[in-house]
């Protein structure tokens, strides 16, 4: 029947009310429930009386506008009244609507915030133009250690490779330069490039240009590419910075160009300067021993990832036969700039991702549990509206435009949440994740959040729906007896729902178990050092303290002016701070041992360090002595061995004594005189790596460990001034306790174990919520045969495990089915664990015992409801 | 058949006095038609309503939605002070067709 929505909804709900009336006033009379709602609908028996009758009423005064060839059946008019009668029905009932929407926000929103990080790390192109060409090269030595390529075999790649459009490689992933001149001297992350370098990525520079090749040849390099970034930061974005000279490590330079928003490459890098490959094969940068060039290549069009792998394994065959020495099994593989990027990130996104997913699936649950338990309540609506006219799937569209304006008000308060969200996952990240500035709320993350929130609502609202509209008026009049067909399909579907949440929050739960678990056992691995009462600071010294002996004299003053500071009790200096992640990995030999084939001698990670090294960072003497202080200053041949390293290359023997040479670097045999404890280089979770440390103070870059008395950062303004009184240009940079290094090192983890107990939270409170809720409302329909069975002798804890045992029957279906899902799930997660295997049986059994008892009060409170049931107000339904 | 005719011409009499001294809703009214007359006259949801709004577009009674603390709203009915002309006269009519049918059938009454 065609009425005005406003005046449809005021007659469903008074004619609502009036059945509502007769059904309580016939329970109050003595009447079962099945009785008072069978007399209550007979009296829409003559339906098509009322509906003829309504017509002729309301036909009176219709206002409609009458369109000539309009159609009397008109979607969008029926989708803009069911939306209206939608809204009004919402509005009705605030409690409902706040709790379902607040559910829907809170799902779809982990969602969008989290897509959004997805969507900028892994899904969208890098902001270059055809980026699916560039690649990035590294070394492989046939273990599973990647490295740098040296520059000699860098050279002949270029040279005999006909896959790439450009090969280019910086130095490292960038290198620290000191800029000094126009205010604070400053440490800056730059990049030593081919000249080719930045037209790899064919990006056009914002200001000036890029390099020519005469600036990569030897003598033209005095030019830099400044990042807009450092552009705006330190020269104000001045456009006339081009042709000026500024002060990078003491050396006059010439800016040619500005790069454009957004381009950092490699990572983090401020600056870009050209490097040459010198004549003099003495030079490093003709090197075919040191791995420090970091190659980046554009396919040739056509070529594909595969055909250019195929031609550099050919050309590294060429090599090992002609350098048998140096580039045994030395060959290079290819991957995908972007995943080279992202490659460390993608898994935990993925997983993350997917954990998201399962709380929404739950939220839907949820809701669609609180539509089903209303939809009994709204039975007469609908029984109302049916006599009024409307076909089922009349009730069922109108039933759903209610859902679906639910998941958009979802969806919306989802957006604003992820706002808020994104920026708290960019926080969290810290630097664990790359490319955060392109992580935003945009129009495909719009896109995604609107399908998200339809499909959610189409999801938790097509059941409830199809369940209400199946009332038919005749079968709801013929059926008596036990239940309805309705109200029994309905507890089914009700269960099915509770048995889909438990199982999707323990798969959540048993995830987070599991990194939590791996978690702690990471942290409780010692780093091998004291991290406590320790403040680290960089100093990297520029190029004119060419001279070796000039640098140690500046380390050797700056340690000297830093001991005499109050509150400090040593101070050590190294190359690399442990769990840095750097490695500098040299082969050795052991004197009096026959040689082994190059690539398969020893070899361990080499850090050189002062007399107060060890003493400062408290890593124990395990066998001999300290380096003394002149040994230091002398460059004394001794050094000090890890234990690992001890007792893989000197098991059953004495090592002290023995005389150990480095074989690129030799310079004479080293004695080894004591043996020191490990310590985790490779961060926590790296394994135990074999160290040589070495006495010296000629070093081009180092870092302070102070151990102090008292709270180290309170110090690190008088360090910064000791090393400007030395030298005024000397920035210091990495002002940090080493606590601070420490719990950086185990960010990324933190990070994922941190999102996933919040997700697996979440998903245990909605779950909860649910069982609570479903047995609730069961509990509410068994008042009556409860009552009954009390009345009859039923102790209360009988009726408590009466209604117990139905709700845990479905919670433990659900356990069940959950922990054989979660078995198949969590080793997709394996790599993302330590020390902890993805099937360990102690988490599985751990988090199942958690739900359940969860569940277990969740269903003894409405059970315990249960037995206050008046056994006489039973008895007085008979 | 018959008996639907019947009430159908008296009910608006009956209605319109229903209300004449206080609002009252919808299921009110039936109860009290049902109540008053002995359980001899019944309305149900199928004629009681159209019923209502008819009298409602014709100006005679007005309704009202009341909110009532801890209960659903309600609609109440009012007799409009055309409906309270329309009484009178209905009244009046019916007083009369009352005595013509009892001195017709001879009905004596104390």
């Amino acid at each position: 029947m065609k009425l005005a929505p406003t005046r449809e909804a005021e007659i469903v709900e008074e004619l609502a009310q009036h059945l509502d009336d007769r059904y309580a006033e016939l329970l109050a009379g003595g009447a079962t429930d099945e009785e008072a709602s069978r007399a209550a609908l007979a009296e829409l028996s003559e339906s098509q009386w009322l509906a003829r009758e309504l017509r002729r009423v309301e036909r009176q005064l219709k206002h409609e506008p009458v369109v000539l060839g309009a159609r009397r059946t008109n979607m969008l008019g029926d989708l803009w009244q069911d939306l209206r009668y939608g809204v009004r029905v919402l509005r009705k009932h605030p409690g409902f609507t706040f709790i379902a929407v607040i559910t829907l926000a809170l799902g779809i929103g982990a969602n969008t915030a989290l897509f959004s990080v997805v969507h900028a790390v892994l899904l969208r192109p890098l902001p270059f133009p055809e980026a699916e060409q560039l690649v990035w090269l590294g070394g492989w030595a046939g273990n599973d250690k990647e490295q740098g390529v040296t520059p000699a075999d860098f050279l002949d790649y270029r040279e005999q490779s006909q896959s790439f459009a450009q090969l280019a490689a910086s130095v490292s992933e960038g290198v620290p330069m000191n800029l000094t001149g126009n205010g604070e001297p400053e440490r800056l992350k730059g990049a030593l490039v081919t000249a080719n370098y930045l037209d790899v990525f064919g990006v056009q520079p914002a200001l000036g240009r890029t390099f020519v090749a005469e600036e990569g040849q030897e003598g033209g390099e005095r030019v830099v590419v400044l990042s807009r970034a450092l552009w705006q930061r330190r020269f104000g974005a001045d456009p006339a910075i081009i042709n000026r000279t500024i002060t990078l490590d003491k050396r006059q330079l010439t800016v040619i160009g500005v790069m454009p928003p957004g381009f950092q490459y490699p990572p983090g890098v401020e600056l870009w300067q050209p490097f040459s490959f010198p004549a003099s094969p003495q030079n490093a940068f003709r090197s075919r021993e040191l791995h420090f060039l970091r190659p980046v290549a554009r396919l040739k069009p056509g070529v594909t990832r595969a055909q250019a792998q195929a031609e550099v394994e050919t050309i590294a065959r060429r090599l090992q036969a002609l350098y048998p020495k140096t580039n045994a099994n030395q060959s290079l593989f290819l991957m995908p700039l972007q995943e080279r990027l992202v490659g460390n990130i993608r898994l935990t996104l993925l997983v993350l991702l997917g954990a998201v997913g399962c709380v929404l699936l739950i939220a839907c649950a949820n809701v669609a549990n609180l539509l089903l338990a209303r939809a009994a309540s709204r039975q007469k609506e609908v029984a109302v509206r049916s006599a009024l006219g409307a076909s089922r799937g009349r009730v069922v569209r109108q039933l759903l435009t209610e859902s679906l304006t639910l998941a958009v008000l979802g969806g919306v308060g989802g957006v604003l949440l992820a706002r808020w969200g994104v920026k708290l996952l960019v926080a969290l990240s810290a630097a664990n994740l790359p490319r955060t500035d392109e992580i935003g709320i945009n129009a495909s993350v719009l896109g995604f959040t609107l399908a998200v929130a339809l499909l959610t609502g189409l999801l938790f609202g097509l059941v409830p729906a199809w369940q209400s509209a199946r009332l038919d008026l005749t079968e709801a009049l013929k059926e008596g007896g036990k239940g309805t067909g309705s109200s029994a399909q309905r507890h089914r579907t009700l269960s099915l729902l509770v048995v889909g949440e438990v199982a999707l929050a323990l798969v959540l739960l048993v995830g987070a178990g599991l990194l939590v678990n791996s978690f702690v056992r990471l942290q409780q691995v010692s780093p091998g050092f004291d991290e406590q009462h320790l403040l680290t600071v960089r100093i990297d010294l520029p190029n004119p303290y060419a001279q070796p002996e000039r640098k140690a004299l500046f380390y050797e003053q700056l340690q000297q002016r830093v001991a005499a500071l109050p509150g400090v009790e040593a101070v050590g200096l190294v190359t690399e701070l442990p769990l840095a992640r750097q490695s500098a990995d040299f082969s050795f030999k052991i004197e009096g041992r026959p040689a082994l084939p190059a690539g398969q001698g020893p070899h361990a990670d080499i850090r050189n360090v002062n007399h107060d090294y060890f003493r400062a960072m408290r890593i124990p003497l395990r066998k001999g002595r300290h380096f003394t202080e002149a040994e230091v200053r002398d460059n004394a041949k001794v050094v000090l061995i890890s234990e690992v390293l001890a007792q893989r290359f000197f098991p059953g023997e004495d090592p002290l004594g023995q005389r150990l040479s480095l074989g690129s670097l030799s310079q004479g045999a080293y004695e080894i005189i004591g043996i020191v404890g490990d310590v985790r280089h490779r961060g926590l979770d790296g394994g135990l790596v074999q160290t040589i440390y070495f006495p010296s103070l000629r070093l081009g870059y180092s870092n302070l460990v102070i151990r102090t008395a008292t709270d180290p950062v309170s110090l690190a303004a008088a360090v910064r001034k000791e090393v400007m009184a030395i030298d005024p240009n000397q920035p210091v940079a990495n002002i940090k306790t080493m606590e601070q290094w420490v719990s950086e090192s185990v960010a990324q983890p933190r990070f994922r174990t941190l999102l996933l107990s919040v997700f697996a939270a979440v998903a245990l409170l909605l779950s909860v919520v649910g069982i609570y809720g479903v047995m609730s409302y069961v509990v509410t329909q068994r008042t009556h045969e409860l009552g009954i069975r009390m009345a009859l002798g039923a102790q209360s804890r009988d009726v408590v495990r009466l209604v117990v045992g139905q709700g845990m029957k479905l919670a433990l279906m659900g356990v069940v089915i959950g922990l054989i899902a979660a078995f198949a799930l969590t080793r997709l997660m394996s790599s993302l664990l330590y020390g902890v295997s993805a099937t360990d049986p102690a988490t599985f059994a751990a988090i199942a015992l958690l739900l359940t008892s969860v569940a277990l009060v969740a269903c003894y409170l409405p059970a315990r409801r249960a037995t206050k049931v008046d056994p006489m107000v039973a008895l007085r339904y008979e | 058949m018959l008996d639907r005719e019947l009430k159908k011409g008296s009910a608006e009499l009956l209605i319109l006095s229903l209300v004449e001294a206080r609002p009252r809703h919808g299921y009110e009214i039936s109860k009290l038609i049902e109540a008053r007359s002995g359980g001899v006259l019944r309305f149900n949801v199928a004629s009681l309503y159209p019923l209502l709004y008819r009298l409602e577009k014709r100006g005679w009674i007005q309704g009202r939605w009341v909110e009532k603390a801890g209960q659903r709203r309600r609609r109440y009915y009012r007799l409009t002070p055309a409906g309270k002309k329309v009484l009178a006269s209905q009244r009046g009519t019916w007083r009369a067709f009352v005595e013509a049918i009892n001195r017709i059938t001879g009905v004596e009454h104390a």
